[in-house]
């Protein structure tokens, strides 16, 4: 696990990724590894904790539409909370939130994704 | 990948357009240069898709830049670097002031940071460089690629922003510290300094301002200053004249009276202007003098009002190094004190001598000397150092002679207060002596040393009590004031002087009793020590007894001396009853012969003394004209108008013993005035007739 990514868990099917730092290339790389890792495995439903990740480029947003792609594939989803406001920004921005969600909290993320 | 997915140019224009409108909208909102550094790199990396960066700024007055930010990088690395902007690619900037991008050359000292490709835009102020934006390896999903020139472009617009909001925080830093520094400057001097706006609002006050004024700052603030000196009208009245005329103005010892504090100040106001010289209110300071006075005051303890005063006004004279001069030095020592604070208790001890002290040095001052030590119960004055003058010497004479005839009012007082008398000896020198500021840089001391210095010493020594001993050179210095009297005494031998010394004793009058002195003394001992709840034997009835004793002597033509003793043993007369009411005349007695022998007033005296106390014992049997003049003086109010008041208050006091019915009391009335008589004659003219009419008077309520 790179040091990007803090805790991977699970709380009712949903993988819950916890990320820290700067969601980049590196960044992004090191998601869409646990990502592809656990569909392999059959999971189909991701969540991301982003409270440690402050900034995110272009280049991490587009890993996480290519995950996003992925997961369409597979009739999967992927969903994020605790977002900086200017990472919800760039989200917006990038058109990310067009095909994935942001949640609040944990518990609203799971209960709704 | 569907179309929906790419994330197009138009995204990120929009994304660019976004970032550089936060960063307009945010930096200004920053007050500390680092976070305004952190917010601006990063900001930079995320929208320009840069792997990490640096920010390097200025060092104040030199060329050398240091990291001021950086972004997912390990800075470790660059541990040791000098980032001199006169210097390889950062002075390339420095001469173009415009952004750019490069690749990183293995020679670079940028090498380190494992980058390949840099894009590097210029902190401004003015046209001075004073940082540096460097943003390292522009991320794609196909790996690091160089920056493009539209990079530089972005970059550049984000380094203008920040260069304005990095210049703002400067100048707040600068405006912060210049005030700190002002603030700091006002509150640490001593000078109270306030100012006022043009409307006479105080706007500025510093700490020993308000200490001055007795005021929080808080409350001065703001206010008008005639509200604040209301009542102190000078300075409102000067605060007003520099406005009006906006000239300098000054005025010394000037009383402050603030908020229950009196303070003296020494005020200056001076019109406050600004750049265009056109004023925009007064500054006004106040030099505090209370601890100038302090000073003084303390400073007086050990050396006279006039020589503080004169040193305080002449600096040259504060400089005292060492200097050989002419001196005069007088030692004094108590005689015996040791053997007799022996049976003293420390806290007497201690009260002796300080109240011992007091009085001498009153004296020393008063003739100008200086208290250069206290040893013991010895005192060292000098006459003549720092500063010297004609009289020095004979100032000193006088000194000593003063502090003999004060020594027995002192001593009169101790002996009434059943306390030991104090005998001193006196011993004074005049020669070449070394006077400065001796001891170490945490004690110094004014002092003189010298030979003539322990010749004092030794003819203090040698001096017995009451005595003032001087050397031969002292004496021909004062000789030609003819009040002054002295005679040879036999030259003494000193240890380290081969020769005998001639010495000569002054001469004063010595121990002639101060009658007015003691009968003040007696009348404060038996105001403070006659038991509260006697109605009749009172301080008012001992002062009529004096008073009449007085008068009747005067009648029977008596003469001075036996009239001052008659009056002596009037304020003696009842002083028994402190002690021992029923047998008050044996005791006042006792105290009387005790107290005269202690301050050795002649035998023959005392017993007189002794004997009119004795006299008036009821039944009255005096002996002689001065016994019969204090016995007729005890009774004088059988014969007196006021005779009834007096009867009461002496009824009120026997019934503090027993009770006493009214029969009785005129009974026992009847009885006494049946049998006395007065013996002399001014009371047998003057009070008979009187007191025959309270007889008759008292006989007719008696048949009732």
């Amino acid at each position: 696990m790179s040091d990007f990514i803090t805790s991977v868990k699970e709380n009712n099917s949903i993988v819950i990724i916890e990320t820290n730092g700067y969601l980049n290339n590196v960044g992004g790389e090191a998601v869409s590894a646990i990502v592809y890792e656990k569909m392999a495995q059959g999971q189909m439903k991701f969540l991301i904790n982003m409270a440690g990740t402050k900034i995110v480029n272009s280049i991490g947003v587009s890993i996480l539409i290519e995950i996003i792609e992925k997961l369409q594939e597979v009739n999967g989803k992927i969903g994020y909370y605790n977002l900086a406001p200017i990472v919800a920004k760039t989200f917006n921005i990038m058109g990310l939130t067009k095909y994935s969600s942001v949640f609040e909290t944990e518990e609203v993320a799971v209960n709704e994704l | 990948m569907t179309s929906d997915f790419n994330i197009n140019d138009l995204q990120l224009k929009y994304l660019e357009l976004e970032t550089l409108l936060d960063i307009t909208n945010e930096l200004n909102s920053f007050d500390q240069i680092p976070e305004l550094l952190q917010e601006i790199l990063v900001k930079s990396c995320a929208v320009l898709n840069a792997s990490s960066g640096l920010i390097l700024i200025e060092d104040d007055n030199s060329d050398v830049l240091h990291i001021g930010a950086d972004f997912n990088l390990d800075i470790s690395i660059l541990k040791g670097l000098i980032f001199n902007k006169r210097k390889g690619i950062i002075n390339e900037l420095n001469e173009t002031r415009k952004a750019f991008n490069f690749k990183i050359e293995q020679d670079s000292f940028l090498s380190k940071t494992l980058c390949k490709y840099g894009l590097m835009a210029p902190l401004l102020e003015k046209k001075n460089l004073v940082g540096v934006i460097i943003l390292f390896d522009k991320e794609s999903r196909k790996g690091i690629s160089p920056f493009h020139d539209a990079d530089a472009n972005m970059l550049s617009a984000i380094a203008t922003q920040a260069s304005v909001a990095y210049n703002n925080i400067k100048l707040l830093e600068s405006i912060k510290e210049a005030k700190t520094f002002n603030d700091n400057v006002m509150q640490s001097i001593v000078t109270g300094v306030f100012t006022t706006n043009l409307m006479g609002e105080i706007n500025h006050i510093n700490r020993a301002a308000t200490n001055i004024i007795n005021l929080e700052k808080e409350h001065v603030l703001g206010n008008h200053y005639e509200y604040i000196f209301e009542s102190s009208q000078s300075i409102t009245q000067l605060i007003a004249k520099c406005e009006n005329e906006s000239i300098v103005l000054s005025e010394s010892q000037v009383k402050l009276e603030m908020n229950g504090k009196s303070t003296t100040v020494n005020i200056s106001v001076s019109p406050l202007l600004n750049d265009l010289l056109e004023p925009i209110g007064s500054v006004v300071a106040m030099e505090d003098l209370s601890n100038i006075d302090k000073l003084k005051s303390t400073f007086k303890k050990y050396v006279s009002k006039q020589i503080v005063d004169q040193l305080l006004e002449n600096e040259e004279m504060q400089n005292l190094g060492g200097q050989e001069q002419e001196a005069t030095i007088l030692f004094s020592d108590i005689r015996g004190f040791t053997s007799m604070s022996e049976g003293m208790a420390p806290n007497e001890v201690v009260e002796t001598l300080n109240d011992y002290f007091n009085l001498m040095i009153e004296i020393i001052f008063k003739y100008n000397g200086t208290l250069d030590k206290i040893i013991g119960d010895a005192l060292m004055v000098i006459y003549g150092a720092p500063n010297s003058t004609e009289k020095d010497t004979e100032n000193a004479v006088l000194t000593a002679i003063e502090m003999q005839e004060k020594l027995i009012e002192f001593n009169q007082r101790r002996v009434i207060n059943s306390q030991l008398p104090i005998t001193i000896g006196i011993g004074i020198n005049r020669g070449r002596v070394i006077s400065g500021n001796i001891g170490s840089r945490q004690q110094m001391n004014f002092t003189v040393i010298g030979d003539s210095v322990n010749l004092a010493s030794r003819l203090c020594s040698a001096a017995k009590a009451d005595e003032i001993i001087v050397s031969e050179t002292v004496w021909e210095y004062i000789q030609n004031n003819k009040s002054l009297k002295s005679r040879k005494l036999n030259p003494i031998k000193v240890k380290g002087k081969e020769k005998p010394i001639k010495i000569r004793e002054i001469q004063y009058k010595r121990s002639s009793f101060n009658y007015e002195v003691a009968y003040n003394i007696i009348e404060e001992f038996l105001l403070h020590h006659l038991p509260k709840e006697y109605t009749y034997h009172t301080i008012d009835h001992i002062r009529d007894v004096v008073l009449q004793t007085e008068r009747i002597a005067k009648k029977e033509k008596i003469g001075k001396e036996d009239i001052a003793d008659l009056k002596l043993a009037a304020w003696l007369h009842d002083i028994g009853y402190i002690w021992e009411p029923n047998r008050h005349e044996a005791r006042g007695a006792e105290y009387a012969y005790s107290i005269l022998n202690s301050l050795r007033f002649p035998v023959q005296k005392i017993n007189k003394i002794c004997g009119m106390i004795l006299a008036t014992k009821i039944p009255q049997k005096p002996k002689n004209i001065l016994e019969q003049i204090i016995c007729d003086a005890d009774l004088d109010y059988l014969g007196r108008e006021d005779y009834s008041v007096n009867s009461l208050l002496l009824l009120k006091e026997l019934r503090l013993k027993k009770q006493i019915s009214e029969i009785e009391w005129l009974d026992i009335q009847y009885s006494f005035l049946s049998k006395h008589t007065y013996h002399t004659n001014t009371s047998i003219t003057t009070r008979n007739k009187l007191k025959t009419k309270v007889l008759l008077s008292i006989k007719e309520k008696l048949k009732k």
